[in-house]
Parts: C-alpha cells; sequence; structure tokens
C-alpha cells in the first residue's frame, strides 16, 4: 500500500506523474492503481491529481473498455446467474445455487451444509421453526450448529412415522433442536393415521392441540421436497400408503410436507388428506419464511411444482436443478454481458444440398439401388420389399441370421447380407424400426429348420417390432432368440450397460454371429457367442457437424462453429455431452481412453478395431484417427488383429467418427477372421 | 400420398345419419372421418414435430405419426366400405399403422387401436357415451406395450392423466374437454422431466426444459378426436 497523505492538496509538485509504461492512458494507470496495487479511490485520485468521482468513472469506464475483466470463475458465475434468475422468476426472498460436482461429499450432505449456513443466517431469538423430514432435512439439521440463539422453538410439521428410516420426522426435528439448543416440540401422533375418524378424535387431545397451536405461530419452515419417482424415497417414509398413491395420486408431481401437489402447484387431494396430520397447504403458505432445501434432476418437476404452487420462498439447490427448473420454465442461458465481438462464424449450415429426389422416395430408391449393385449377393423378398435376403447363406439346417434397424445407416443393414454374414435385413423408414411384417416375411424366408437368431440395436422401436415379429414366429414353429447389441459405452453408465444403444460395433457382432451360424453352430450356440461378442465391443462416437434430415434440409441439432460432441450415436441426434473442437489425435484419445477404461485389458490381449465415418467424414481423417489410435494400443502393448478403416455403419451426413474395439479371445479372433462376402464387407 | 380431407363435421353430417343414433352414436363410416380428421392435423404438425423430436431424439416422429395415421385413414375406409364393425375396424386401423411405420410409434399405438378393437368388439356403433371408454384404451395399449411410467417423460404423461381426466362423471362433451385440458397439462408437464425411456433418456439432463415429441402428438390426437366429434359433442345435451 501507498503511504496515505490524507492531508495534503494535490497540486503540480505533489503529483506523481504517469509512469511511461502507461503510455498516455490514464485508464489504464487508474485501473492498474486499484486493481493491482490496491489502493483505495481516494489515494489513486491524490496520486493523479483527480476528484475521487472522476477515478470512479475511470474505473468504470476501464472496465466497459475491457482494460479491466472481471473474471468470476465460471463454475460460481453460473450459481450466482441461476440463483438470481430464480429469485426474480418465482419472487423468492433469496436463493442459494451449491455446484452439483463438488468434494467428494454427496449431493444430499452439502445441499445439508448449504441449508444450514442460510437457516444460520436467518434463524433469530424467539422463533418458532417448524421442520419437516427427509434426508436432505436431516443432513441439514447435522450440519448445523448454532447455539447461541434463546427462546428457539422447533416443532415438527407433521405427525411422526415408524418407517424405518433415519431421517423421521421426530429425528429431524430434535436433531434440529439440539443444534440450535432450541425447545423441541414434537407431534404427539402418527402422520397417517387410519381413518378421518380417528384423526379428527385425536386432533381434540389436549396435548395434540396444544401441539398444533405452536406449529400454526411458526414463524420459519424447512423443508425437503420429495419427488414421486420410483427411486424416491418417500416410497419408504411412511407417507406414501400403500397402494394408496396409483389409485389417487397419479396427477401429482411431487410431496411436501405429508402432502401432494400437482405440476401447477396445486393440491392434490386424495383419500389420504383426512388421514394425515400435520400442516396443510395452506396453512404452510401463511408462513412467512418458507426454506426448501432440495436437488437432483429427478425433483426438477417436484419443485417446480413447490415454486409455482408458492410453497417456497427461499430456495437451496444444486447448480444442474436450478437450471433444469428454470429450462422447463423456457429460461435459456443468457451470455454474459455482451462477449467480445467473436469473429463471424463461417457460413452456418442452414440449408443442405442434397441429391434426392421426393424425400418420402429416398429409402425406398436408395434400396432399389443397392439391389441392382449388388444384383450377385442380394434380393428383395417378392412380397416384402423392405425384408432383404441373401442369395446364397440360407440353408437347411443353418441357423438363419437377421438382422435389422431403420435406413439411413447404409451401408448397414443390407451391407452385412451374404454368405457367412446375415441372412437377410429387415430396413425400416429413416432411423425408424421397420415394423414385424417385413421382419417376420425375413425370418419365414431364411429359416432352415435351426430357429433364427436376430440381432439389432438396443432402440426401443427396434425391441418392440422384433419382439413382435419373434412372438408371432415363435406362434408360428419358428424358435427365435433375440440378440439386442449396446456397444455404445457413452450412451449409459456401465451400472446400466442394458440401457446402451447399439451402434458401429454391431459390424464386428455381425460378422461374429455370422461365421458362428456359418459354421452350423446351433441356436443356443450362437445366440452365447454372438452375447459374449456384444459384451465384448464397446464403442464411442463424436460429431463434428449435425447429420441433416431429408425432408428438412436442415442440421438435426445446433453444434458450435468451435464445438464437438462426444457420445453422438447414429441417428444424428444429439449426443452426451459437449465440448470444445479438439484435434485428431486429442480426439482419437478421448475415445480410446474411454473405451479402454472399461474394456481393461491386459498386455498382449488381441483387439479388433473399427474407424468407422458416421457420413461425411473422408477418408483422409479416419486414416488419421486409425493411426494414432493404432500408435496408443502398441504403446499399451495390445496386438491389433483387424482394422476397418470407412464408412460401414453411417448417420446420414452427420460429419464425425466412432471408434469400436472388439476384444477378442480365441474363440471370437477365429470366428472374426473366416471368410464371408457381402456388400459391406468381404474376408476371403 | 396422403389425400387431405374436410374436417369430419363436415363430412359426417352431409351422410345419411339413422334417426336416434345419428347423434348419439358413430358408425364405423363416421369413424373413419375422425381418423381423417387425425390424420390431417397430424400432417399439418409434421414438420413442427420433426423439430421437437430433432431436439431430443432423431427427428422421425413427425413422419411416423403422420404417415401411419395416413395408412389408418385407408386402410379403414376400404374396411369400413366392406362393412367391418366397430370392433373390426378398429383392429384394421391397429394392423395398418403398425406395418407402415414400425418404430416406436407403431407398436404403440397400434396396441391402442387394437386395444379399443377388443372393448368395441362386435359392436356395430359405437356410442358418444362410451367416448371415455376409447381413450381408456388407448391408454391401458400404449401403457401395456411401452411400460412407461407416469413422469418418465413420454406420450404416457398425456394419455394417462386424459384417459383419468375423461372417466370423471359427467356429459361427453365436459369429459372431453377435460381430457384435452389434461392432456394439454401432461405435455406442458414433460419439459420439467428427464427422459428415462426411449432414445431420449440417453441425453439425461440435456432432456430438460424440451417437450416430448410423442406427448406433443398425443395432445394433437386428443384434439382432433375432439374436433371430429364436435358436430356430435355438441348435441349431448337437451
Amino acid at each position: 500500500m501507498a503511504p496515505r497523505q490524507p492531508h495534503k492538496t494535490a497540486d503540480a509538485d505533489t503529483l506523481t506523474p504517469m509512469p511511461l509504461r502507461y503510455g498516455d492512458d490514464p485508464l489504464l494507470w487508474a485501473a492498474w492503481l486499484y486493481y493491482e496495487e490496491g489502493l483505495t479511490q481516494s489515494d489513486i485520485a491524490e496520486k493523479m491529481g483527480l476528484s475521487r468521482a472522476s477515478v470512479n468513472a475511470y474505473l468504470a469506464d476501464a472496465r466497459t473498455r475491457g482494460i479491466v475483466n472481471i473474471e468470476i470463475a465460471p463454475e460460481k458465475f453460473r450459481a450466482l446467474s441461476i440463483a438470481q434468475a430464480l429469485r426474480d422468476h418465482f419472487n423468492l426472498q433469496d436463493c442459494l445455487i451449491i455446484p452439483t460436482e463438488g468434494d467428494e461429499r454427496p449431493l444430499i450432505a452439502r445441499l445439508g451444509a448449504a441449508g444450514a449456513q442460510v437457516l444460520r443466517r436467518f434463524v433469530k431469538s424467539g422463533d418458532t421453526l417448524a421442520v419437516t423430514w427427509g434426508r436432505t432435512v436431516l443432513a441439514l439439521a447435522e450440519a448445523l450448529d448454532h447455539p447461541g440463539l434463546q427462546d428457539v422453538r422447533v416443532v415438527q410439521a407433521t405427525g411422526g412415522t415408524t418407517a424405518k428410516i433415519p431421517w423421521t420426522p421426530e429425528a429431524c426435528a430434535s436433531r434440529l433442536a439440539d443444534a440450535l439448543k432450541a425447545r423441541s416440540i414434537p407431534i404427539s401422533a402418527p402422520a397417517i393415521v387410519t381413518s378421518a375418524e380417528m384423526r379428527a378424535m385425536l386432533m381434540q387431545e389436549p396435548v395434540l392441540a396444544e401441539q398444533l397451536a405452536i406449529l400454526a405461530e411458526a414463524d420459519r419452515i424447512v423443508m425437503g421436497i420429495s419427488s414421486l419417482r420410483p427411486e424416491s424415497t418417500i416410497h419408504s417414509s411412511g407417507f406414501l400408503d400403500g397402494g394408496v398413491q396409483h389409485a389417487h395420486y397419479q396427477d401429482a408431481v411431487g410431496s411436501i410436507v405429508g402432502r401432494f401437489i400437482g405440476a401447477r402447484g396445486e393440491p392434490v387431494i386424495g383419500p389420504m388428506q383426512e388421514r394425515t396430520i400435520g400442516i396443510e397447504l395452506e396453512a404452510l403458505r401463511r408462513i412467512p419464511q418458507r426454506i426448501a432445501v432440495a436437488g437432483g434432476v429427478d425433483k426438477v418437476p417436484a419443485i417446480l411444482a413447490a415454486l409455482r404452487g408458492g410453497y417456497v420462498n427461499v430456495l437451496v439447490t444444486d447448480v444442474v436443478t436450478g437450471r433444469g427448473i428454470l429450462t422447463a420454465e423456457g429460461y435459456r442461458d443468457t451470455p454474459r454481458r455482451s462477449p467480445p465481438a467473436d469473429p463471424a462464424p463461417l457460413t452456418a449450415r442452414s440449408h443442405v444440398k442434397k441429391l434426392i429426389n421426393a424425400p418420402q422416395d429416398a429409402v425406398d430408391e436408395a434400396l432399389r439401388g443397392a439391389l441392382l449393385a449388388h444384383e450377385d449377393l442380394i434380393a428383395a423378398l417378392p412380397d416384402s420389399p423392405r425384408a432383404i435376403r441373401a442369395l446364397d447363406g440360407p440353408r437347411p439346417g443353418k441357423v438363419g441370421l437377421v438382422i435389422g434397424g431403420g435406413a439411413g445407416h447404409e451401408p448397414g443393414f443390407w451391407g452385412y447380407v451374404g454368405r457367412g454374414l446375415a441372412d437377410a435385413a429387415a430396413v425400416g423408414n429413416l432411423f425408424a424400426s421397420p415394423p414385424p411384417g417385413p421382419i417376420l416375411a425375413a425370418t419365414q424366408a431364411v429359416q432352415g429348420g435351426a430357429g433364427v437368431l436376430y440381432i439389432y440395436g438396443n432402440f426401443s422401436g427396434d425391441v418392440m417390432n422384433f419382439d413382435m415379429a419373434a412372438e408371432i414366429a415363435n406362434a408360428e414353429g419358428i424358435p427365435v432368440r433375440s440378440v439386442v447389441t449396446t456397444d455404445d459405452i457413452a450412451s449409459s453408465p456401465i451400472e446400466s450397460r442394458a440401457a446402451r444403444r447399439g451402434v458401429a460395433g454391431n459390424v464386428f457382432i455381425f460378422k461374429i454371429a455370422g461365421a458362428a451360424a456359418d459354421r452350423m453352430m446351433p441356436l443356443e450356440a450362437c445366440e452365447a457367442v454372438v452375447r459374449r461378442a456384444n459384451a465384448r465391443t464397446y464403442t464411442m462416437g463424436l460429431a463434428l457437424e449435425p447429420g441433416s434430415l431429408l425432408e428438412t434440409r436442415r442440421p438435426s441439432f445446433d453444434l458450435g462453429p468451435h464445438d464437438m460432441e462426444l457420445g453422438v450415436g447414429v441417428h444424428g441426434e444429439p449426443g452426451v455431452v459437449r465440448q470444445k473442437l479438439a484435434s485428431a489425435d486429442e480426439s482419437a484419445d478421448l475415445l480410446l481412453d474411454r473405451i479402454l477404461t472399461e474394456m481393461a485389458p491386459q498386455e498382449g490381449d488381441r483387439v479388433a478395431v473399427l474407424v468407422n465415418s458416421l457420413g461425411s467424414t473422408p477418408a483422409m481423417e479416419l486414416y488419421i484417427i486409425l493411426r494414432r489410435v493404432r500408435q496408443r494400443l502398441k504403446a499399451r502393448g495390445i496386438i491389433v488383429h483387424k482394422s476397418l478403416v470407412g464408412p460401414y455403419y453411417t448417420s446420414l451426413d452427420m460429419a464425425g467418427v466412432s471408434l469400436s474395439l472388439l476384444h477378442l479371445d480365441a474363440e471370437l479372433a477365429t470366428l472374426l477372421d473366416a471368410p464371408c462376402r457381402s456388400a459391406a464387407l468381404t474376408l476371403p | 400420398m396422403t389425400a387431405l380431407h374436410p374436417p369430419a363435421s363436415a363430412l359426417a353430417s352431409g351422410r345419411a345419419l339413422g334417426p336416434i343414433d345419428g347423434m348419439t352414436a358413430l358408425d364405423s363410416h363416421q369413424i373413419v372421418d375422425l381418423f381423417r380428421v387425425i390424420a390431417r392435423r397430424l400432417a399439418e404438425a409434421r414438420a413442427e414435430l420433426g423439430a421437437l423430436d430433432g431436439a431430443i431424439g432423431d427427428a422421425d416422429h413427425g413422419n411416423s405419426m403422420a404417415d401411419g395415421f395416413a395408412a389408418v385413414v385407408r386402410a379403414s375406409a376400404e374396411a369400413a366400405t366392406r362393412g367391418s364393425d366397430v370392433g373390426d375396424l378398429f383392429v384394421v386401423a391397429g394392423r395398418s399403422f403398425l406395418n407402415a411405420v414400425g418404430a416406436t410409434t407403431g407398436p404403440l399405438y397400434a396396441s391402442a387401436l387394437l386395444r379399443a378393437g377388443q372393448r368395441f368388439a362386435g359392436q356395430k356403433t359405437l356410442a358418444i357415451a362410451d367416448l371415455p371408454d376409447l381413450l381408456a384404451a388407448f391408454a391401458a395399449g400404449i401403457s401395456d406395450r411401452g411400460k412407461a411410467r407416469p413422469g418418465d417423460k413420454t406420450m404416457m404423461d398425456v394419455w394417462g392423466p386424459a384417459a383419468r381426466a375423461a372417466e370423471q362423471p359427467g356429459p361427453p362433451r365436459d369429459r372431453m374437454a377435460r381430457a384435452l385440458r389434461a392432456a394439454e397439462d401432461g405435455r406442458d408437464a414433460t419439459r420439467t422431466m428427464v427422459a428415462s425411456v426411449g432414445r431420449a433418456a440417453r441425453l439425461g439432463e440435456r432432456s430438460l426444459g424440451h417437450v416430448d415429441p410423442g406427448a406433443a402428438s398425443a395432445v394433437i390426437v386428443i384434439a382432433a378426436l375432439q374436433e371430429g366429434l364436435a358436430h356430435h359433442l355438441a348435441q349431448d345435451r337437451p
């Protein structure tokens, strides 16, 4: 700090001349003195021979002219702006938003700590504080330690429960009372009683009447908000009386103070209404301060309903939940102030040129072309033009292999129909599962008395349509087994592998299946080896540009000029996360690192590699990626048994790649090497 | 391709109607007219539904719905001309929807229509008073096939509340109006939900703020039902 000289009058002699390094820019100098040297505005005024008001104006000017940029850490900035928007939108007294990802403590513990901080700020001597129940409320009570107040009463907002959970109303109230050194007032009755008559009788008991009277005097309430989703703890709380929920509470999206509310915050009245002992929603709204602590995206509908209903006027939640509430209300993130003028992005692709005739004819016309191009390999069934059969392959005693899915993945799926591969493929509309009709026709055409195996990617439409075809085929006496492929590791965490999509890794899985069937392995054995191949295939994709649909000829989602989308599927849909555009090697590493983490190969293990174009990424870029993948695998000591590079499984004209690795074992390697002949894959 | 037809009220009023059941029940031809209104409204919404779907799915939903109901109109018109009763008409409609589109909507709406076919099996007419049963049959068929629960951000978040709203007693016109209101509320509520089944499920929290396209098209179907029935519903009170 510069020494203060408060009584000195500024005149020419005492003025510090502006050091040369600031050029002749007094704004820059003032900003430097203020932000870097920490001088006060008065000190600067003295040094520069200006009034304090001028210095103040200089500093403001320095900010608007971009000489000074005040950076708030992005995560904190987001939390602040979301809190502000929630406050404004729902007319809240206050709002605290914490980061969703934080230290190693679980979200509930961190929400509890934040709630405790809020409560410490507001609670005063002489307060009557009502409290509900739940994990977050208990976490708040446990995080609170605020003994200095006097004459505070903590009162349960509802009756109690005997549920075997640690966060009962009784536990939450007494823990909170301890933390505040307050008097704890229970509600000496169950939250849910057996009948309305019982409730009426109980409410006349003087003890309970007195407790409820204290509850009616509450100055504040601390409450959790419960969703009614299957994973919600409300189902084990005792507040939902068995099956009652389904009959009467289907229109409820959440629960507060043991009562149920609909999407707009309106009370949902059911048979439990008259059997619940505790504060009612109308009375809740009359409590001057109503602090809700709740987070998690599954709670967005419930929290939003509570906000819309006006049951909350102080909200504590996390960034993702807060943003979810706002987006559900139609709010969009606004850029902070005016961002520095970005060089204008290259012409945005708003209209994509395509070589098609009528959009609605494109799928059939392309299919007809493919059949002509490969007329030595495949043909459509006479009565079912979307069922494509191999000319060579299906034969008596062999398991029939039927694959399929929507159009738009060319050369999927007809490209994998042929000797040593699939016997038939059913092709749907663009990115839409084929109906059961062509699947069943294909099944009947290629079955050779040994049963039929279906292989398709895990999409709800494909599952329903293939299942319906399988039901009919089974009823006709054709045994059908299905393997639903799930190789896309980006689409769901490893714990829920069965929920993952099936994408380009299908090429390997089709190949393994085709070879197994071609060797006349029985249905069960084919199914088993294909399941193993699926379990050992890992795919992850990234997009540089979205694809564009035939009708609209517009990109199917927006992707900024400097962004790429990670975890994309094969239907032009957005991916899992967006990030800054990376180089080929960085991109290859991103995909490979995720795959290797899950695959966990040992040194000396063998893999097959597929670098697949999602449509418009050229061969040159694919080979650059393959080069990096091979380099990394070599460094890991992993042997690459086979490399495929090209547009094997596309997503119309999406620009991007997917990387698939099949973790081979001896049998899978043999099956992968077996000869095959089809439009998209031929091995000698 | 899909021929566009005038609204069903105009078509229906031009047809010779029986003196008693003309206003209180629909025959097979009148049900085909209802399908025409649905098909037309879905065709108009083709692009809009596609854009909704593009945000969180693969943008095929508008086409699937429009093509599906266009096929329903063709097949059911033919069946009505052959003299199919109401039950058979719904069965034919279900099969034609399924075979026209597949996709996810195919099995779901096929199940809805087939369930309605079971409910009205053997009936020559569909009584206006039984309309709530039609919604209930649709909801049950879709729910059994798709297994979606309330709050999963699917078309069930529209069909479930709509069917329940229609079950509340009252004149058919009021019940349909309530069903449509519940349907619209359900559609808007999908904005607040995180998808947990179907293709959008892979987007997780990124699906927040988007209306589910299946929910949006379900509202169009229910609104079109009400529109197509306006003429009949207007008569339901003395």
